[in-house]
């Protein structure tokens, strides 16, 4: 266990939920004070927590307006669909060419277990939607695409929250992810990368769709 | 270097045990103890009680504590009453008509156990294929009714492989934390190492909030040192390992005290006796080490494969309840209560009811007017919601603490049984006191804390029923004592339990009556223990007084051996281990040797010359301990590796690091 407050570490899980659960709104000013007496802890371990999620771009500090939480921008989201599309494309191929027997029995389970869920249990779908994303790298064996593409999937956490309560995507979204399996499965890396393309680009455009139409 | 003062090496010590909660600030180097202080164990939640005590301790400058170092029983305790999380136990490649036909099922420490085809055999050969569809299919199933997952694959030790397949898949799914079984143990024994494994998977959290709770208190008071805790054989772990292998922790509160006991007294070779308030904990140092028992220490009735001190625990110490059955012989453990004189210190009314009942006739005393329950904290209004009865009880013991035959009258009932208040106890709302022999120490002025007169109407009231005289029931409740102790050194010296000698009008009762009371006129025994005693804890002093003497041999109580289990938890050395197994790779006739596999905790590698493998694996045991040792804080660690042949062809290679804790 690191010498990092204990409180600290709790402090910036509670927070970061916050954000990317869109309870703390991007944009919204931060108030270190008010949050420390919410969430019951000293004004230190928050300071440090809202240093450390600065330091994952969620948090944005400016000496004009203080500490708000990092807006989504239109342009931002253009460049991180970029990459995603990229890595996350290149990544199906590879697992379809490199996924072990193990690998695809646990993308099995866990689209198994997706159909399941209710459609209004959100969080839970999510959860497994995150899993499935990263059994597809784990089945690519390689941990440096792997920890890529955890550093992009957590920008694009945030994006989720936005997008699910207007849109009814999940259904279409499961079976995506079933075709996506069974091309890894079949060993076809154009089909997988194919699939897995249009499945990242069109979150991505209805997420683009949202904002406008929040902002316009 | 131009004050003195400022580096001075300085060690927090802590114990929790079952009654009390103690803390000493200890010099390193001089091994004087700076300052010391005792609180009572909070069960519900023993961050409390560590809070407290180490509020009290006398800190200058928090940037001289270089180390803070817990014993706990929390593993332990959690095990006994069964407060550990809920695990789901998979495993693989086990026969389920074996394990049924030897009963061993109830051994597994949880009721949630699967079976699945896998496993490997005596070669690391795979017996059959890993089932992990089917694994899968039942993580899927039990993930939202369980806290933890075990896995233990047959033959792990020898090969690792679907257990760690296992571990891939499940945690691929699902967030649960996993242990596996031979990350924790290398012996062979499957049974005890899926218990092992379980039962490790039921502390994780359970120790996790600990340290994080320890962590709290020393932020708050600005220690900024690194935390040890201790194992169940008196070595130290950091705290990041201890998160990992609770299960390490059991026993650990009595290995702290023999060492402590070492520690303060100089004495290597010695029985320890430490008289808590619950229990009174035995301990053999042999060459300045406690004796590690090589069977796997025992916890509650589960067998394990953790390496512990070799102890006995009995339930007497100085808090426990004296009272006598209906045939009104005397009785004394291993129920714990508060003492009388404890309780009238706080509330003054008891001690003049104690004076009353002195003087009440024979006809209507009775044993249970000696007995009182009394509130410890005001309840969440949820925990008592069930029953009219419990929340009536609560009332009344608001105002004052109440004897038992008070409250079945206030109550209207025949008896305090009917109110059903073991989970009001349970969970530290109510409390019991009762007459124990810390108010026998107050009447002899060895011990006087509290109320004495109080403790002195205790005992006249009960001797007043006992229709005998206060000196007499004195000297009675000595002898008891006395004889549970020495019943319990001689079984422990000897390992044969007396028991069952003693239950028997036999020649063993006859040797061991004679050697306590020299009652025969024509023949006489003796015991004589070829060590001296070394006796730790408050009530020491009271208890073994006699039975040294009865042993032929010296009772030593060091200095501050009422806190020697906080001193222990300092002084043990940090020490890192590491099994490594090689075994023959056979041919696919299964007749010819054809390599040497060499398995470690976290890898497999092939060789074909013996002589290799065997150069491999010591550097490589070696590196593992000597680098883990530094990471966990010891300086200049030891490096000691033992290598034994087991079974043909299979050598074990074992490591182990010990460094004194770095303290800069």
């Amino acid at each position: 266990m690191q010498l990092i407050g204990v409180d600290t570490q709790r402090a910036y899980d509670r927070i970061r939920e916050m954000i990317i659960s869109l309870v703390l709104e991007p944009g919204a000013l931060v108030d270190e004070h008010a949050l420390a007496d919410q969430l019951n802890f000293g004004v230190t371990p928050i300071r440090e927590a809202l240093k450390l999620l600065a330091h994952d771009n969620l948090i944005e500090v400016s000496k004009h307006q203080g500490i708000y939480v990092s807006r989504i921008s239109t342009e931002d989201l253009k460049l991180l669909s970029e990459v995603r599309v990229l890595l996350e494309g290149a990544t199906a191929r590879m697992a379809a060419q490199r996924a072990k027997e193990d690998d695809i029995l646990v993308m099995e389970a866990l689209i198994d277990e997706q159909k399941g869920i209710p459609e209004e249990d959100k969080r839970a779908w999510f959860e497994i939607d995150h899993k499935l994303h990263q059994a597809i790298a784990a089945a690519a064996h390689n941990r440096y695409l792997g920890e890529s593409l955890e550093y992009y999937f957590g920008l694009s956490q945030r994006l989720w929250y936005l997008v699910l309560p207007k849109l009814k995507y999940l259904s279409r979204s499961v079976e995506e992810h079933a075709d996506l399996v069974k091309s890894i499965k079949e060993r076809n890396p154009d089909k997988a990368g194919e699939i897995m393309v249009s499945h990242v680009r069109s979150f991505y455009q209805k997420v683009h769709e949202i904002i406008e139409a929040e902002q316009g | 270097m131009n004050n003195s003062t400022q580096s001075r090496n300085l060690v927090l010590g802590i114990d929790t045990g079952g009654t009390y909660t103690d803390a000493v600030l200890l010099d390193y180097d001089t091994h004087q103890v700076l300052d010391r202080h005792k609180s009572l164990t909070t069960k519900r939640d023993f961050a409390i009680g560590i809070g407290n005590v180490i509020d009290r301790i006398h800190i200058d400058d928090p940037k001289e504590i270089k180390m803070v170092s817990v014993s706990t029983t929390l593993a332990t305790n959690a095990i006994a009453e069964s407060k550990g999380k809920r695990v789901g136990l998979f495993l693989i490649g086990y026969d389920p008509e074996l394990i049924s036909s030897f009963k061993m099922s109830q051994q597994f420490s949880t009721p949630n156990y699967y079976y699945f085809d896998g496993g490997h055999d005596l070669y690391g050969a795979e017996k059959k294929p890993l089932d992990l569809k089917s694994i899968l299919e039942k993580v899927k199933q039990i993930k939202h009714q369980v806290d933890a997952l075990a896995v233990s694959s047959y033959f792990s030790p020898l090969n690792p492989e679907h257990e760690n397949r296992a571990y891939q898949a499940i945690s691929s799914v699902c967030d649960l934390p996993i242990v596996l079984g031979h990350q924790l143990s290398t012996k062979l024994g499957s049974v005890e190492r899926a218990t092992t494994a379980a039962l490790n998977a039921s502390l994780l959290s359970v120790l996790r909030e600990f340290i994080i709770a320890v962590r709290r208190v020393m932020e708050r008071r600005k220690i900024a040192a690194p935390l040890m805790v201790v194992r169940g054989d008196g070595t130290l772990m950091s705290d990041e390992f201890a998160v990992r292998t609770p299960v390490e922790t059991i026993h650990s509160g009595p290995a702290a005290s023999a060492i402590g006991g070492h520690f303060l007294s100089g004495i290597d070779n010695a029985l320890i006796l430490d008289v808590g308030g619950t229990t009174t904990d035995l301990a053999l140092l042999i060459d300045g080490k406690v004796t590690i028992s090589e069977k796997g220490a025992m916890v509650s009735e589960y067998k394990t494969a953790v390496k512990a001190a070799d102890l006995l625990s009995i339930g007497l110490g100085g808090d426990s309840h004296i009272r006598t059955n209906r045939e009104g012989d005397l009785l004394i453990g291993p129920e714990r209560v508060v003492p009388l004189a404890y309780l009238s210190a706080q509330y003054p009314k008891v001690k003049h009811q104690l004076h009353n009942l002195t003087k009440i006739s024979w006809q209507k005393s009775s044993p249970e007017w000696l007995e009182y329950w009394y509130l410890i904290r005001e309840p969440e209004s949820m925990e008592l919601a069930d029953s009219d009865r419990k929340r009536k009880l609560v009332e009344i013991l608001r105002v004052s603490p109440r004897a038992i035959p008070e409250i079945s009258k206030e109550l209207g009932i025949i008896h305090v049984s009917q109110i059903g208040a073991e989970e009001l106890f349970r969970q530290e709302i109510i409390g019991k006191a009762g007459f124990t022999p810390t108010d026998l120490m107050h009447i002899q002025e060895q011990y006087s804390v509290w109320d004495v007169e109080a403790a002195r109407y205790a005992l006249d009231a009960f001797s007043h029923y006992l229709l005998k005289e206060p000196a007499e029931v004195q000297r009675l409740v000595w002898e008891l004592i006395n004889e549970i102790i020495l019943e319990a050194v001689v079984s422990f010296v000897t390992e044969i339990s007396l028991s069952e000698e003693l239950s028997a009008p036999g020649i063993g009762a006859w040797f061991f009556k004679n050697a306590i009371y020299q009652r025969h006129p024509h023949l006489g025994a003796a015991l004589k223990l070829a060590y001296p005693v070394i006796g730790l804890g408050g009530p020491a002093k009271m208890f073994l007084d006699a039975s040294t003497r009865t042993l032929h041999t010296d009772l030593v109580l060091p200095e501050h051996y009422q806190v020697a289990n906080a001193v222990g938890a300092t002084a043990g050395s940090i020490m890192v281990s590491e099994e490594v197994l090689i075994y023959p790779k056979l041919s696919e006739s299964g007749l010819d040797v054809i390599g040497y596999f060499v398995q470690s905790s976290y890898d497999r590698l092939e060789y074909q010359e013996l002589a290799t493998a065997l150069e491999f694996a010591r550097r490589l045991s070696h590196e593992y301990v000597y680098s883990a040792a530094i990471r966990s804080g010891a300086a200049n660690p030891e490096v000691i590796i033992n290598e034994k042949m087991d079974g043909i062809d299979t050598y074990r290679i074992f490591a182990q690091a010990y460094g004194k804790p770095r303290l800069s």
